[in-house]
């Protein structure tokens, strides 16, 4: 990727496609005229967008929080649990497979116990979101503590090193690729995480409920608006980490 | 590390008396079961937990096999479960066939990879499952059989995964293998059928037992808004709601719902052990 041509068809290209769809659906719409609450017009999505930006921006940010607090309970813990287990091989390869099979499982199904134990309020999403968050934490922190090349481990062995001059000079840093690639996916996951145990139920100033809510009365342009805020603060979550990555690791670039 | 040096022990006698690793970890895993249910029913009478916010485990076993007018429970939620199966099988056979189509068209065009691949890279980053209850209600009001919505939802949610890992397989040929292929004048379509889609298929399947998950949650999500009668979605909403009255079957529906998830991910592994036999993931 070199050469200012080049680049710049980087950006025209889906640039292009972007423009190109926003004009099919918006035609379409007008030629085909389906009813509003099915597919409404681009053009209807923005005005609702514009109409009630502060008001989307502020249920966007309630719900943002959920997932963040979610994100740094579950991953936090993540981390804990991972130091924990790494030290024996035989505790990860008897408890990895857990982790592993949670990702298996509809764990958002789990709203109406969270809402049971924490109250309808963020505390049952943030719940469920830790927990989501939790395990790909864990199985990754677990991969880069104890996927260390023999002679790493030989030559601080033959330093004398002690567990924890290892663990900080070799482990930790070996870990830190696979800790941010769980933490970006965690970034996704805790949005969706929190939307979707919103559906569950809850007070109507959070994304999901009022998706949910205009939704069923209909009002299709007021939830997609609700959608781009969703995606705002996802992507916004998303290149946060990617920066925080950067810094931490600026050895480390991630490869296209 | 311990098992080695006693295996050097044993080679000489003709039984090995090690302990078989699946054997360990059986016991390892009946160990954890005992536990969680110790911790579980200790705490709960230890920090007097209502029913309703943690059952005890035989109130759970029991909500399973207690009979209803259309037969025990355990009966409905089965039935129900296979409905959720089916809305998700339909979408994910749906989700991951477009997606790879989608996936072999990008690879192809390079244009048209440069135009769509960011969106669909972006979509990881960003939670359209949230669309779900839109597609539901509309689609419910213009008359569409209740499944369909939710297969489309489990549909969407197979696509993007599919399309960003089958891309990757098709793309992460051997350079040498290419060239090799290249010198023997193969053709495109050679180089994709011996080459590139034999490459592809581990990373198809790290995307399809993504995508499992996902389309059950998706079909669950689908069953959530009002008006959905049938599904296990559905009976978690009534577990939550008769929870004061019924603790156990709440639970009962969820841990139904966890299976369904897992079957699906074993299902994908099972037929990915059957199908890639030359390589196996890490």
């Amino acid at each position: 990727m070199t050469g200012a041509s080049n680049r710049m068809q980087v950006w025209l290209a889906p640039l292009l496609v972007f423009t190109v769809t926003i004009a099919l659906w918006e035609g379409l719409v007008l030629l085909f005229k389906p009813p509003v609450f099915l597919l409404p017009p681009p053009s209807l999505i923005w005005q609702s967008f514009t109409s009630q930006f502060g008001q989307l921006m502020s249920y966007g940010f309630n719900t943002f929080l959920e997932a963040l607090g979610g994100f740094v309970i579950g991953c936090g813990a993540g981390l804990v649990a991972a130091t924990v287990v790494a030290r024996s091989p035989r505790l990860s390869a008897l408890l990895l497979p857990f982790a592993v099979a949670s990702n298996a499982v509809p764990i958002v199904a789990m709203a109406p116990i969270a809402i049971v134990w924490f109250g309808i309020g963020p505390g049952s999403k943030v719940a469920i979101v830790a927990v989501m968050c939790f395990f790909p934490t864990l199985v990754s922190a677990v991969r880069g503590l104890t996927d260390i090349s023999p002679d790493a481990l030989a030559l601080m062995h033959s330093y004398a090193a002690s567990d924890w001059q290892t663990f900080t000079k070799v482990r930790a840093p070996n870990s830190l690729p696979f800790v941010f690639n769980a933490f970006k996916i965690c970034t996704a996951v805790s949005m969706i995480g929190a939307i979707v145990a919103e559906f569950f139920g809850g007070a109507v100033n959070y994304l999901g409920i009022y998706i949910k809510t205009q939704a069923s009365i209909l009002k299709t342009p007021d939830a997609w608006a609700a959608i781009l805020v969703a995606c705002f603060f996802g992507l916004a979550f998303y290149f946060a980490v990617v920066l925080l990555e950067r810094w931490l690791m600026p050895w480390h670039r991630r490869r296209g | 590390m311990t098992d080695n040096v006693s295996l050097d022990n044993t080679l000489i006698a003709a039984p090995p008396a090690v302990t078989p690793r699946w054997l360990w970890l059986l016991g390892g895993y009946l160990l954890i079961f005992l536990l969680v249910a110790v911790i579980w029913e200790s705490s709960k009478a230890l920090f007097a937990i209502p029913d309703y916010k943690l059952p005890h485990l035989t109130q759970i076993a029991e909500a399973f096999v207690r009979p209803t007018p259309k037969g025990p429970v355990w009966l409905i939620l089965l039935q129900d479960a296979s409905y959720t199966a089916l809305e998700a099988l339909v979408g994910f056979s749906l989700g991951s066939l477009t997606g790879f189509a989608i996936a072999v068209l990008l690879q192809r065009y390079v244009r048209l990879r440069q135009g769509f691949l960011p969106y669909v890279i972006a979509s990881q980053t960003v939670p359209i499952i949230a669309i779900a209850p839109m597609i539901v209600v509309g689609m419910g009001r213009m008359g569409a059989p209740p499944w369909l919505s939710k297969s489309i939802i489990a549909a969407y949610l197979t696509f993007f995964p599919v399309v960003i890992n089958v891309l990757r397989g098709l793309e992460s040929v051997d350079r040498d293998a290419l060239l090799l292929m290249r010198s023997y004048a193969a053709t495109d379509n050679q180089i994709f059928r011996l080459l590139r889609l034999p490459t592809s298929l581990p990373y198809l399947f790290t995307a399809l037992k993504i995508s499992a998950t996902a389309s059950v949650v998706g079909a669950i999500i689908g069953e959530l808004p009002v008006g959905s009668t049938r599904g296990i979605g559905v009976q978690i909403v009534v577990g939550s709601q008769y929870n004061t009255f019924n603790p156990g079957f709440l639970w009962a529906t969820i841990i139904a719902a966890a299976m369904l998830g897992l079957l699906a991910y074993g299902a994908v592994a099972l037929a990915e052990k059957r199908i890639v036999r030359w390589k196996r993931e890490a």
